[in-house]
Order: structure tokens, then C-alpha cells, then sequence
């Protein structure tokens, strides 16, 4: 009884390990590849005489594109192992054949969304195709390669009911609207608008004139990348990372105790506590950077 | 050049398109007392995947989101899409409950574990969004659509940056990020429990199979299903709100009877196709 906790635990906080890896490398794959929210703003500028070098592969929302992606994986996996290929190389071969679709994703959409900005003389770099999309790939490989292992670990070793494949599902979903939650506002507002004040909104009206040059030359994806693996990789993967470990830390631990409702009084006091956090960031974030201007009614 | 704008939507109900859905929701569940016999068990998950279709579909009116303009600190919410987010929450929390149904845990404890799963993935999320941008960013929290935070009473005017509606997550709107995840975490669950009770009751007769070969069958036909239906309930939700909105201090808010009443409709057509799957 004992054992099967402690070999619990172990699992519950590898899946975790793996899973802020996972965050990690999602947003900077999503940054690299302008997946997210912000690619709006890649695809505006060019329309508003900002021709660029960003590369633009964004074919869905990130939550749906990392569902696709992993359940692909995972599903593969899974039909590896059917036919008693080793785990560890069933995992790596479905992963990779998940990665090679998200590069074929990523190049045809970035073809076809520079190519409808032609009539805004916006060039199809082909540099540019062939220099980001493997990059892309290579960060993809990582998240989907842990994502699937994630699941695989909740699957074969902690008894989830769900075959692998729908949990790659559940769990790409999870991430990407994790990733992108966390990751999308530190790409969006302090990289592609850096010349904006900082400590402030963009205004509506700067909308599409987002920042091409780089400390030398012109900027591409792979400078986006580099500043997203400084903070907003690391939040998602930290992110994502609580998620997998809070949820699976309160099952395996407490939900033999009270018939099921300690885990669920646990996962009360959890969101509890990141409540209490949450209020008090927001309450020194008002202390801190003060009132843009005199609440409304005050004296002059 | 400008963006075209999103069409905004009344909250208004549209009379013949409610009656419409009212009536096709009527007409299945009366079908569905004639083809199985009254109150038995399969049409007693029929009635609770619609219902739990319907807390799907209202609890992503709770969900603060804020799309690609919160991306750029342009509106409040969380930078991503409505029925993805809500998917994300939801099928966390069907996650968290598919694990209770395994262990047996019974309907009560099962949904309620799902509810809270949904609820702490949508708190983790929320509170990193509260993070990045007080710690990352410099911004504080504003709401653009009122003065004053309905639950902490902070006015809300005075910390919007020019030129922008809002930004950050203001507390009611982290709030009703975690009342949005459990309910959609509740109802994503309440409609695979119920399928599941369906399958493993019907599926050892359709496969000529006993009961415990046909657990996994059951489990997986009912996680695909459940997901299908959140995500029927969720896009459906979304439409609704067409766009961004920061939680139910939002306007947009009171739009959910309409939303109901088409997620219960379309919860029925998508359930009783699930459930004729094998009870037929």
C-alpha cells in the first residue's frame, strides 16, 4: 500500500517534470511560429505597410493544433505498441511522424497566408521557410514527445481508464490553452510591440505596426524565439507543469480518503490558495505602478 | 485600413428559433420515453447529458477571455480563444472525473471531482495570467466594461491604459474563470458518466461480450463522446458571445438563456445519437 503511494508520487512528479518541459517548449514553438493569439497582428502589418520577416504558421488556435498534434502522437504510439513494438521507441516513432505533420502544417500555412499578402508587397521568404520550420519542428518534437509520454505514464502506470490517444487529446488541449493563456500576452505586448511603453496596454490604434528590426538586421522568428525562452516559456512550462502535478498529486494521494472527497476538498483549499495569490499580485500591482490617471469624480 | 469588426449580437431572443429548438428538444425526449420504455436508465442519461450540456454551455459564458487583442493588453481576459479555453478547463475536470467513475466512486463524487478539476486548472491558468502580466509586464488589472469590481468593490477606470479597453485579469473575472471550469469540468463529466452507465450496460449484448471485456469499449466510447458534446456545447457558447468577454460582470452575460436553450437542443440530437450507438 505504502510502496504503490510512494511509486505514486514518483510518477505524479516525473509526469510533472515532463509536463512543464512540455509548456516550455509549446509557447516558444507558438512564438517562433506566431501560432497564437498575436500571429493577428503578423498578419495585419503587412496591410498596414509593415512588410516583415516573422513567420507566420498559425492554421488554427493553439489549443486545437497541440490537440491534434499530440492525440496524433499519441494514437500512433499507442498502435506501436499494439503490434509489441519497445514503449520508449513507440513513444519516440509516433512522435516523430506527429512532428513531421505539424512541418508539413507549418509550411503550408506559412506559404499560403504570406502568399494571400501578396497585394500588399509582402514577399514569400523561402530563407525563411527553410530556416524556421525545422526549428518549429524541433521544439514540437519536445512538447510532443513529453506530452505522450505524460500520458502514457497516467495511462500504463497510474491506471487512468482513458486509452492513450484520447488523453493526448485531452491533455494537447490542455497545454495549448495553457501555453497559450500564459505565453501569448509577453509575445504579443513586449516583443512584437517592444517600441510601446512598457507598463501599458498597446493602443488600438498602434494595431499591425509591430517592430521588424533586430539588434542587427532585420528580425525573424528565431529572434522571437530566443526572447520567448527567457520568461514566457518558462511561465507556460511552469503553468502547464502545476496543472498535470496539482491534478494527479490530489488523486493519487487523497482521493482513498472520505470516499473520493478528499481529492476534492484538497483541490478546494489548492484553488483556495492560488486565489489568495492571485489577489494579492493584483492588489500590489495596483499598489505599485498607481492610477494612469484620477478616479473618476475625484477633485481636480 | 481598419479590421472588420466583429458582428456584437443582441441579447435578445429570437421567438421562432427558441420555439424551434424547444419543440426538437420536446420531440426527443418524448421519443426517447416511447423507444425505451419510460423512466429506465437509458433515458435517464439521455436527461442527464442534456443537462449536462447545458452547464457546459453556461459555464463558458463565466470564462474571461479576451482573444488576440488581450494578447497585445488591448482587452481584458485571457489571450486565447472561448471554446478553447473552455475545453481546455472542461476536459481537465473530465480528466479528474473519468479517474473518481474508474475507482467507483459513485455519480456525486465522480461529477463533483471533474468540477474541481476544471476549476483548478482554469485557477492555475487565471493566476498565471494575473502573473505575467503584474510581474512580466508592469500592467495592472482594469475592466473595460464596468467602474467598479463587483466582488472586491475596486474601481477600475483609473488603472486602463490610453487607448485601450482594459487589461490583466480584474478578480471577478478570475473568479469566474473558476466558476466557468467547474461547471464545465460538472456538466463534461455528468455526460460521460452517464454514457459510460449506458454502455457497460448495453454493450455486453450488442458484442456478445461479458461485462468486464467491455469496460475499455465503454470507457472509450464515452470519453470520445463526451468530449464531442463539450465541444458541441462550447463552440455553441462561443457564438453566442461572439468575440471577448470578461466573465459575468460582462454585457454579454446576459445572453446565456439563449444559449441554454440551443445547448439543450443540441445536446439531445448529439446524446440520443450516442446513446442509439448502443442501445438500440
Amino acid at each position: 500500500m505504502v510502496e504503490n503511494i510512494v511509486i505514486g508520487i514518483g510518477i505524479t512528479a516525473f509526469a510533472g517534470a515532463l509536463a512543464s518541459v512540455a509548456g516550455a517548449a509549446e509557447d516558444v514553438e507558438s512564438d517562433i511560429g506566431s501560432q497564437g493569439d498575436p500571429n493577428s497582428q503578423v498578419q495585419l502589418a503587412p496591410q498596414m505597410g509593415y512588410v516583415h520577416r516573422i513567420f507566420n504558421k498559425a492554421i488554427s488556435g493553439e489549443p486545437p493544433a497541440w490537440g491534434l498534434w499530440v492525440a496524433l502522437g499519441a494514437g500512433l504510439a499507442a498502435a506501436f505498441l499494439q503490434v509489441n513494438v519497445n514503449p520508449i521507441l513507440a513513444l519516440a516513432l509516433g512522435c516523430v511522424i506527429a512532428t513531421l505533420v505539424q512541418g508539413v502544417y507549418a509550411t503550408t500555412a506559412y506559404l499560403g497566408r504570406m502568399a494571400s499578402l501578396a497585394k500588399f508587397g509582402q514577399p514569400v521568404y523561402i530563407d525563411i521557410l527553410k530556416s524556421m520550420t525545422t526549428v518549429t519542428m524541433a521544439h514540437a518534437f519536445i512538447a510532443i514527445f513529453t506530452s505522450v509520454t505524460m500520458c502514457y505514464l497516467m495511462n500504463a502506470a497510474l491506471g487512468h481508464p482513458f486509452p492513450l490517444a484520447l488523453l493526448g487529446l485531452i491533455w494537447g488541449i490542455a497545454l495549448g490553452a495553457a501555453g497559450s493563456a500564459t505565453g501569448n500576452p509577453i509575445y504579443g505586448k513586449e516583443r512584437q510591440y517592444q517600441s510601446q511603453k512598457f507598463g501599458a496596454g498597446v493602443p488600438v490604434a498602434a494595431s499591425g505596426t509591430i517592430v521588424r528590426y533586430a539588434e542587427a538586421g532585420e528580425r525573424n522568428s528565431l529572434d522571437n524565439g530566443w526572447f520567448a525562452a527567457k520568461l514566457g516559456g518558462p511561465w507556460s512550462g511552469i503553468c502547464f507543469g502545476l496543472i498535470v502535478f496539482l491534478e494527479l498529486w490530489r488523486t493519487v494521494l487523497f482521493e482513498p480518503f472520505w470516499a473520493g472527497w478528499g481529492a476534492i476538498f484538497v483541490g478546494l483549499i489548492l484553488i483556495l490558495i492560488f486565489t489568495f495569490i492571485d489577489r494579492y499580485a493584483e492588489v500590489w500591482a495596483r499598489e505599485t505602478f498607481g492610477p494612469y490617471a484620477k478616479p473618476e469624480g475625484a477633485a481636480k | 485600413m481598419t479590421v472588420t469588426p466583429k458582428p456584437t449580437g443582441g441579447v435578445g431572443m429570437n421567438p421562432v428559433a427558441n420555439a424551434l429548438s424547444i419543440v426538437l428538444l420536446i420531440a426527443i425526449i418524448g421519443a426517447a420515453w416511447i423507444l425505451f420504455g419510460g423512466y429506465t436508465l437509458v433515458f435517464k442519461a439521455l436527461i442527464a447529458v442534456i443537462l449536462g450540456g447545458a452547464l457546459v454551455g453556461f459555464g463558458v459564458h463565466f470564462v474571461p477571455v479576451g482573444g488576440a487583442p488581450a494578447a497585445m493588453g488591448q482587452s481584458p481576459g485571457i489571450a486565447t480563444g472561448v471554446a478553447m479555453l473552455a475545453a481546455g478547463a472542461g476536459l481537465a475536470g473530465l480528466f479528474g472525473g473519468a479517474f473518481a467513475a474508474h475507482a467507483k466512486l459513485g455519480l456525486v463524487t465522480s461529477v463533483v471531482a471533474g468540477g474541481i478539476g476544471g476549476a483548478l486548472m482554469m485557477a492555475i491558468t487565471c493566476l498565471f495570467v494575473t502573473l505575467i502580466y503584474t510581474y512580466g509586464m508592469g500592467i495592472p488589472s482594469a475592466s473595460g466594461k464596468v467602474k467598479v469590481d463587483p466582488i472586491t468593490g475596486d474601481t477600475q477606470a483609473e488603472y486602463k491604459s490610453q487607448g485601450t479597453e482594459g487589461h490583466g485579469l480584474p478578480f471577478s473575472s478570475f473568479a469566474g474563470g473558476v466558476i466557468g471550469g467547474f461547471l464545465g469540468g460538472l456538466g463534461g463529466t455528468l455526460i460521460y458518466y452517464a454514457l459510460l452507465k449506458v454502455y457497460e450496460a448495453k454493450l455486453p449484448a450488442l458484442l456478445s461480450a461479458s461485462a468486464s471485456a467491455v469496460v475499455p469499449v465503454a470507457v472509450s466510447l464515452a470519453g470520445i463522446f463526451a468530449i464531442g458534446m463539450f465541444l458541441v456545447n462550447a463552440v455553441l457558447a462561443a457564438y453566442n458571445i461572439t468575440g471577448t468577454t470578461e466573465g459575468f460582470h460582462d454585457p454579454k452575460f446576459a445572453r446565456f438563456p439563449r444559449a441554454i436553450i440551443a445547448t439543450l437542443a443540441a445536446s439531445a440530437v448529439c446524446g440520443i445519437v450516442a446513446i442509439l450507438v448502443a442501445a438500440l
